[in-house]
C-alpha cells in the first residue's frame, strides 16, 4: 500500500512538474518584457529579471514619444481593420453559396478553396512582389490589406462555411414563404445568424495581419506605410540606449492582439479544433 | 416548367455567382497566378525586369550543388523532425494530463496557447535578450549559479540552430489543443468499462488514450512538419540565417535572392518549397496510414 502511494506521489508530481514547467514557458518572455519595460536600463544592466526596484511609467511615456510610433501604430490599425472587414465581408458571401447553396462544382470549389492552407505562403515573396509592383501598389496600404485578407480566405472559408451548414434550414424556407429575396436570405438571415463563426474567422485574420513581419517588409518601404511589427524591429535606433523603453513600446504593439485573443479565446480554441480533429 | 433555365433559376445562377466572384477573383491573384508564375520564374534567370527567358531546369541543378542551400536542406529536415517529434510528443502529454483536467485546466489551456498570439518580432526580441552573452538570462544562471563560462549562443555555429529551435518550444499550445479537443471526444464509457476491469491511469492513457489518439496524432506531426518546412520568421529576426548559414533556412536563402535580385533562383526555392512540404505530407500519411479510430467508431 505504502508503495503504491509513494507511486501516486510520484506522478502527481511529474503531472505538475509538467504542467508548471510550460506555463512558465509560455509566460515567461511576456513577464520578462512586461517587468522589464517598468525597470529603469540600470537595473537591467545589474540583472537581466527582477522586479522593478521602482516602477517606471516613464518608460511609456518615452516610448510614445518616439516620433515614429503613433503613425506606425494608426498604420497596422487600419491594415489589420480593413484586411478583417474585407476578407469576413467576402468569406461570408462565398461561405453563403458553398454552404447553403447546391450546384455543380461546389464541393470542387470549396476543396480548392481551402486546400490553400496547404501552401506555404512564403514562397510566393516573388510573385506577391512583382503583382504589387506591376498593379502600381507597392509601399500602398491597399497591398497589404488585400494580401492579409486573400492569405487568410482558406481559413475563413472554411471556418464560415462549416458554420454556416449547421444554421437550420427551416429558418430559411420560412423566410422564402414571407417572400425573401436570394440577397435577403443572406443579409436578413444567414449574414445575421453566423456572427460567431464571422466573428472567429474575422480574430483569426486580425492576429495573422497584426503579427505579420513578412509581408510588410516586401510590400513596403515607408513610414507612411510601414506596420507597427517593422517599426519595433528596424526603428530601434531610436531607443539606442534606452532599452527599457523599447521594451515599452514592444508591449504597447502586443496588446492589440493578446486582447483580442483575451476577450475571444475560446472562440479561438473551437475555431482551431473545428476542422483539425478529423484532420 | 419547361426545358431549359427558367428565368428565375437563371437570376439564382447569376446571383451565386456574383457572391462568389470575389473570392474567386483574390484566390486567383493570390493563390493561382502565383503558383504558375512561380513555377515557370523558376525555370528562368529572371532579375526583376525584362523578359522572362526559359533557362531549363539551371536553376535547380545549381540550388542542389550550392553548398548553403544544401545546408538550408538540412535545416529544414531538423526543423521538421523537431517540431514533429519533439514538440508534438511534448504537446501530446501535456493535452493528456489537460485530458483529466486538473484544478485549473481551462486556465492552464488557454495561458499555453498564449504565445501563439504574440508577433514573432516581439518574441524573438525577448529570445534574443535571453540568449545574450553579456546581459542574457540564461547566461546570467549559468554564470551566477552554476560558475559556468558565458556562452554566445546565437553567435555560435554549433549551438544557434538548437537555439533558434529550442525557442520554438513556446508554439506547442497549438498542437495541444488540437491534441486535447480530439481527446475530449472520446466516449467516456471507454474509461468507465475500463475501470471496471481494475485499469490504472496510466493503463488507460497506454491502452485508450493514446490508440484513440492515433489519427490525431498523425495529423498534428504533418501539420507540424508542414511548419518545420516553411520555418522563416524566428530564424530571419534571431540570427538571420547566420552565423556563416548555420541557422539558413529554405524561406531565409528565397528571401535573401530576393534581396540579390535573383528572383529566378528565389522562384526555384519556392518550388522546392511547396514540393518538399506535399512530399513530407503524403510520406507521413503513407507511413502511418490514416486509419482513426474514432471516426470508424462514428459510421
Amino acid at each position: 500500500m505504502n508503495q503504491s502511494k509513494l507511486k501516486d506521489g510520484f506522478f502527481l508530481f511529474l503531472k505538475w512538474f509538467v504542467l508548471l514547467f510550460f506555463l512558465i514557458i509560455a509566460l515567461l518572455p511576456i513577464v520578462w518584457l512586461l517587468l522589464n519595460s517598468f525597470r529603469s536600463n540600470l537595473e537591467l544592466q545589474v540583472t537581466s529579471f527582477a522586479w522593478p526596484e521602482k516602477w517606471l511609467f516613464s518608460n511609456y511615456r518615452n516610448a510614445l514619444q518616439v516620433a515614429s510610433l503613433p503613425r506606425l501604430f494608426l498604420n497596422s490599425i487600419i491594415a489589420s481593420a480593413s484586411a478583417v472587414v474585407l476578407n469576413v465581408l467576402v468569406a461570408s458571401m462565398a461561405g453563403f453559396i458553398l454552404a447553403r447553396e447546391i450546384f455543380k462544382g461546389r464541393d470542387v470549389i470549396y476543396t480548392v478553396l481551402t486546400a490553400g492552407v496547404l501552401i506555404p505562403i512564403i514562397a510566393f515573396m516573388v510573385p506577391y512582389f512583382s503583382l504589387v509592383t506591376r498593379l502600381g501598389l507597392y509601399n500602398t496600404r491597399l497591398a497589404l490589406i488585400m494580401v492579409y485578407a486573400s492569405v487568410n480566405i482558406p481559413v475563413s472559408i472554411f471556418l464560415i462555411t462549416s458554420f454556416m451548414r449547421s444554421i437550420p434550414r427551416e429558418l430559411e424556407e420560412a423566410a422564402i414563404i414571407d417572400g425573401c429575396s436570394f440577397v435577403q436570405r443572406f443579409t436578413k438571415i444567414v449574414f445575421p445568424l453566423s456572427q460567431s463563426g464571422l466573428v472567429t474567422a474575422g480574430t483569426f485574420c486580425f492576429i495573422y495581419a497584426w503579427n505579420d513581419f513578412i509581408m510588410a517588409i516586401l510590400l513596403t518601404s515607408s513610414l507612411e506605410t510601414r506596420t507597427i511589427q517593422l517599426g519595433i524591429r528596424f526603428f530601434t535606433s531610436q531607443f539606442i540606449t534606452d532599452y527599457t523603453s523599447m521594451f515599452a513600446a514592444v508591449i504597447l504593439t502586443i496588446i492589440p492582439s493578446v486582447g483580442a485573443y483575451m476577450f475571444l479565446h475560446n472562440r479561438i480554441i473551437s475555431g482551431l479544433t473545428a476542422g483539425a480533429v478529423k484532420g | 416548367m419547361g426545358k431549359g433555365l427558367s428565368l428565375s433559376d437563371r437570376w439564382v445562377g447569376i446571383a451565386r455567382f456574383v457572391f462568389l466572384a470575389p473570392v474567386l477573383i483574390l484566390f486567383v491573384f493570390f493563390f493561382i497566378y502565383p503558383f504558375f508564375f512561380t513555377l515557370y520564374a523558376s525555370l528562368t534567370q529572371w532579375r526583376g525586369i525584362g523578359r522572362m527567358e526559359l533557362s531549363g531546369f539551371q536553376n535547380y541543378i545549381k540550388l542542389f550543388s550550392d553548398s548553403t542551400f544544401r545546408l538550408a536542406l538540412r535545416n529544414n529536415t531538423i526543423w521538421a523532425l523537431a517540431h514533429g517529434f519533439i514538440q508534438v510528443p511534448l504537446a501530446a502529454l501535456v493535452a493528456i494530463i489537460l485530458l483529466r483536467k486538473p484544478k485549473g485546466w481551462m486556465a492552464l489551456r488557454t495561458i499555453y496557447f498564449l504565445p501563439n498570439v504574440i508577433s514573432t518580432v516581439a518574441l524573438t526580441m525577448v529570445w534574443r535578450s535571453l540568449y545574450n552573452v553579456q546581459f542574457g538570462l540564461i547566461n546570467e544562471v549559468m554564470v551566477k549559479w552554476f560558475g559556468m563560462e558565458p556562452v554566445n549562443f546565437l553567435g555560435s555555429i554549433e549551438l544557434a540552430l538548437g537555439a533558434v529551435i529550442f525557442q520554438a518550444i513556446i508554439y506547442i499550445g497549438y498542437f495541444m489543443i488540437i491534441i486535447l479537443a480530439a481527446g475530449m471526444n472520446i466516449p467516456s464509457s471507454l474509461y468507465e468499462a475500463s475501470e471496471i476491469d481494475g485499469a490504472s491511469v496510466f493503463q488507460q492513457t497506454r491502452y485508450i488514450t493514446v490508440p484513440m489518439l492515433r489519427g490525431t496524432l498523425v495529423t498534428t506531426i504533418t501539420l507540424a512538419m508542414a511548419y518545420g518546412i516553411r520555418h522563416f520568421e524566428a530564424t530571419y529576426l534571431m540570427t538571420g540565417g547566420g552565423p556563416s548559414y548555420a541557422t539558413t533556412t529554405m524561406g531565409i536563402e528565397l528571401f535573401l535572392k530576393m534581396d540579390y535580385l535573383r528572383y529566378g533562383e528565389a522562384s526555384t526555392v519556392g518550388i522546392l518549397l511547396i514540393l518538399f512540404g506535399t512530399v513530407a505530407i503524403v510520406a507521413i500519411r503513407k507511413i502511418f496510414g490514416k486509419s482513426d479510430p474514432m471516426s470508424e467508431m462514428a459510421q
